[in-house]
């Protein structure tokens, strides 16, 4: 889809606002019923989907030309989708989130890039990866564990640990906690590592789609290559890039989250929970496992109008809102845990605020980013919890970094941490 | 235009750097797409309203008042808005700043005793009912839904809503304002202008409640209201709502006190006699013809997909085919939905037990298929919350209401051939044209109950078209015409459709004086808009409002 194509959409936002709250059905407070983090902290409607969508209008129109606040508008979004669920309430064939995805794109192929993205991304065509970290190095996490190395041995299921995982040593050791569950729970498993690469899903998100594609053919040959047919991720955006945005390459891999498959293993008895965890937890549902994690359905058709004016599609499109997001598996494993407290946020599900680490925020809006964050730490504590919980290392990352900043008092976790503490 | 950069640093020392934008793409986000309809003119195909000069975004009262001052030093207009939900809130002219009122959102203060609610312009229904029910309270939402500002409707609207006749309107509902007048000087209307806080909007103390709304409200023409207080009602349920399930079929298991009936009845007769008997009981605490606006004839099989997260659009023809949407279809035909609330176990036995004897007075009955838990437990939450209301836009992404029928229940309801009747088959001819949504003609939906306690009901003939379709656009257009002279052929004078158009013109801009004083001068009560034209000279000396006030030379 170009940016043309969501012309339709531009013109038929009839400006509700919808898309900067949270479902109104699901307002609890005052304090905690925004949805949309960008128009939250910039304020100007411009950084609200509806805003997006003039603004891409206007430019199509050749109405006004790309400035400073253009590109800020086009970038100081963290593409969590808050809007796009809540636009569907009321609008079931409205967009925003592709719109802006498009919209991104569309700005970088115009030359009209940031340069703290632009050094990520040179540094991510040298090295596969976004951590601005040597390609050698990837592997260094799994050092001293004793696992299979993909292809030069054969697995059922290849561990995907994804960027943040692989180099940043504040996390690495949940990833080796991960992959060893995985192991003493009886699974064939093996990883890639200096091979692995980027999923390109964050690539994708910040607009740079000829690098998420090159990223997604190279991990696809390599994996087909290797035969491997199952790949488990830690990781919330490689989940989302590989099962939501491969499947448009041709490709469909069985893709899980560790949260899914640990939750299977707890259930099927061979993960066995017994220590008991005193703690009282929040979940922090990750927006790429959450809203966006909704399973891909393969859809090429047209609109069309049924009873005069009502838009249809045919075939019958799959709607995207959030409703089937991978939200019971991480609660689940959480209510298994002996004595694990969970306490939930106001705003969850397909409705959770965002952490503020996706779309390029992180990187070029730092204070955004962090606000985002911190905005949600504030969440987390009103509940009264000690832990805010997560299951995606950027989200995690990010956290911990507001924790930091701000001094809150509540740890940040990774589910897979809890898990070991109840093994 | 642009404005002068001297004048514009000048603002930019008011309101800070970071809050203030004349980026011509940012200033692309702050017009109307007049292919919306806008509430209620038009529709005119890709015509947007004008781009204002820059953007501010205040934090204070203060702030407002230093800005509205500025604007009056350098003749530049000024047009507030706070939750832009139609073209009411954007500039009309050139020369004109916009006031995008976000940063001033909080609830000052819930009083729980005194049973009242201080606001700044950009709290919304959602959270002042939210916060509200933590007290036992609830607040009434008007007609565009939990979106909007409550302090718009409440200084610069009538802000009628499906709960109306229990919660009352918002102008009923404000108990003081605090205004920046059209000069910069700052008045605070009603008891809180003596300092004896916000309890009544009449006194003691400056009592301007009249002569800021005038007939139905400034719009953000007169100056810029800054906080008010509003009227709270009591909630007898729990807070937060207990939701559940999947979006967007999101619903609430609420305590037994609390139900929701879709009414059917025989004929309109006995729908008109069943207003005035729950009026006269007293009971209902929302009561409003509300799924009707997707229409007659499709409003069966939208309440299935919008109750069932697995369903869309996509599958409206198929359940029409469905003999039980059918026949749930034929026993809403002339319906309303209503919500009970009892205080007290005893009240909502009483209430259930008088709701029983109306329908058997009237014939009526409680339509069987709206009684399925999951459908009740979505429709209560619906009603109570007002969350899904811009739904009038799904079909399409365009509507607005043609004809406007308001008056007691039977003004539209009785006689041979009722006027909702005719209504209906006038649009039905229509809509075989195919620019419009084929509803079934009647897309009547509006409140049961205008104001507190009852006593009229509104409606509008929803009409869905879609805006990014030249055909469909247009024909819209021709239709809402041809509607209007219907409506005058009938002697019922302009309907809905062209509300605006004394104010708005094709272009986006102000309508020429002389066909505004035309509109003006053969609608009801064109003394009371002369007088209006005083205060507006006196109060706005420099003509810094717009054509949205009602005034005739």
């Amino acid at each position: 889809m170009a940016l043309e194509d969501y012309l339709p959409d531009m013109e038929r936002c009839s400006q509700c606002s919808y898309c900067k709250w949270i479902p109104f059905d699901q307002v609890k407070s005052w304090r905690f019923a925004d949805g949309c983090p960008s128009i939250a902290y910039n304020n100007f409607l411009s950084y609200s989907a509806r805003g997006r969508f003039a603004v891409a209008l206007s430019l199509l129109n050749k109405q006004s030309t790309y400035t400073d606040r253009v590109v800020d508008i086009i970038y100081k979004c963290t593409t969590c989708g808050s809007c796009d669920v809540s636009d569907k309430i009321c609008r079931y064939n409205l967009e925003p989130l592709e719109m802006i995805q498009e919209l991104k794109i569309r700005a970088v192929e115009d030359g009209q890039v940031l340069p703290a993205h632009t050094a990520v991304i040179e540094h991510l065509k040298k090295e596969n990866n976004m951590m601005m970290t040597p390609a050698v190095e990837r592997g260094d996490w799994a050092k001293g564990l004793d696992v299979k190395i993909i292809p030069v041995e054969k697995a059922e299921v290849l561990f995907h640990a994804g960027c943040n995982y692989s180099y940043d040593k504040d996390l690495q050791a949940t990833a080796r906690t991960a992959l060893t569950i995985l192991k003493n729970a009886g699974v064939d498993v093996g990883i890639m590592g200096n091979e692995e690469l980027c999923c390109g899903g964050r690539a994708y998100d910040t607009g740079y789609k000829e690098e998420f594609t090159r990223l997604a053919e190279k991990n696809i040959k390599a994996w087909k290559a290797a035969g491997v047919k199952t790949i488990v991720t830690p990781c919330a955006d490689g989940y989302h890039t590989i099962m939501r945005l491969y499947p448009r390459l041709g490709v469909n891999f069985e893709v899980y989250h560790t949260v899914q498959y640990f939750d299977r293993l707890i259930k099927e008895g061979k993960i066995k929970l017994s220590k008991s965890v005193p703690m009282r937890v929040t979940y922090h549902d990750p927006c790429h496992l959450g809203r966006r994690g909704e399973p891909y359905i393969p859809w090429e058709g047209k609109e069309k109008k049924v009873k005069g004016q009502v838009i249809v599609y045919e075939p019958r499109k799959p709607r995207y809102n959030g409703a089937w997001g991978v939200y019971e598996p991480p609660r689940d494993i959480l209510k298994s845990i002996p004595g694990i407290e969970l306490v939930e946020m106001e705003r969850i599900k397909e409705y959770a605020w965002c952490c503020g680490a996706g779309g390029g925020t992180r990187e070029a809006y730092p204070d955004f980013s962090n606000w985002t964050a911190t905005e949600r730490i504030e969440e987390a504590k009103a509940t009264g919890a000690e832990a805010l919980v997560t299951a995606c290392p950027w989200c995690e990352r990010n956290f911990i970094d507001a924790v930091n900043s701000t001094g809150a008092d509540i740890k940040v976790m990774d589910i897979t941490d809890l898990i070991k503490q109840a093994i | 235009m642009v404005l002068k950069r001297e004048i514009y640093k000048e603002f930019e020392n008011i309101v800070g750097a970071n809050n203030i934008s004349d980026d011509e793409a940012l200033l692309d986000s702050y017009r109307y797409p007049l292919m919306h309809t806008a509430i209620h003119l038009g529709p005119y195909y890709r015509v947007y309203t004008p781009r204002g000069e820059a953007v501010l975004l205040p934090g204070s009262a203060e702030e407002v008042q230093a800005i509205v001052k500025l604007c009056n030093k350098h003749k530049v207009r000024v047009k507030a808005s706070s939750t832009f939900w139609s073209a009411w809130g954007y500039p009309m002219e050139d020369n004109t700043i916009q006031l995008d009122m976000r940063r001033m959102n909080r609830i000052l203060e819930i009083d729980e005793k005194n049973m009242f609610a201080v606001v700044e312009p950009h709290v919304i229904g959602a959270t002042l009912q939210a916060e509200a029910m933590k007290h036992g309270l609830n607040t009434h939402i008007h007609g565009p839904g939990a979106s909007c500002s409550c302090l718009a409707s409440a200084t610069a609207l009538n802000g009628l809503g499906p709960d109306t006749a229990y919660l009352g309107h918002h102008s009923e509902n404000m108990i003081g304002a605090e205004w920046v007048m059209p000069d910069g000087e700052m008045v605070r209307v009603g008891s809180v202008g003596s300092g004896l806080g916000w309890f009544y909007s009449e006194g003691p103390g400056p009592s301007l409640k009249g002569l800021i709304r005038g007939m139905v409200g400034s719009m953000g023409s007169m100056g810029v209201f800054t906080k008010c207080a509003i009227k709270l009602h009591p909630w007898p349920g729990p807070a937060p709502f207990p939701t559940d399930g999947r979006p967007p079929a999101y619903k609430a298991v609420l305590p037994d006190n609390l139900k929701s009936y879709t009414l059917g009845f025989p004929d309109w007769e006995a729908w008109a006699d069943s207003c005035y008997l729950i009026w006269e009981a007293g009971i209902g605490y929302v009561a409003h013809r509300q799924f009707n606006m997707f229409g007659r004839d499709l409003k069966g099989a939208m309440v299935r997909i919008l109750s069932d997260p697995t369903k869309t659009l996509g599958d409206i023809v198929e359940l029409l085919k469905d003999p039980e949407v059918q026949k749930m279809t034929e026993d809403m035909k002339r319906d309303y939905q209503i919500v009970l609330a009892g205080m007290t176990p005893r009240d909502i036995e009483w209430q259930e037990k008088v709701l029983d004897r109306i329908l058997e007075k009237t014939g009526g009955w409680k339509v069987e298929g709206m009684l399925e838990p999951n459908l009740h437990d979505w429709s209560l939450l619906y009603m109570l919350r007002l969350g899904h209301k811009n739904l009038n836009l799904v079909y399409g992404g365009g509507y607005d209401g043609c004809f406007g029928i308001g008056g007691t229940p039977d003004f539209a309801t009785t006689g041979e051939y009722p006027r909702v009747e005719q209504a209906t088959d006038f649009k039905k001819e229509w809509e075989k044209k195919g620019n419009i949504v084929a509803a079934g003609g009647d897309g009547m939906m509006g409140g049961i109950g205008g104001m507190g306690g009852g006593g009229m009901t509104l409606w509008e003939n929803f009409t869905h078209f879609d805006p990014h379709d030249k055909a469909s656009t247009e024909g819209t257009y021709e239709f809402f015409n041809a509607t209007s002279e219907y409506g005058k052929q009938k002697g019922w004078g302009p309907g809905m459709e062209k509300m605006n158009d004394y104010a708005r013109w094709t272009d986006g801009r102000t309508t020429p004086k002389e066909i505004r004083n035309k509109i003006l001068s053969a609608g009801g009560q064109p003394e009371a808009l002369r007088y209006q034209r005083k205060f507006y000279e006196t109060f706005n000396p420099n003509d810094l409002g717009d054509s949205y006030y009602r005034t005739l030379d």
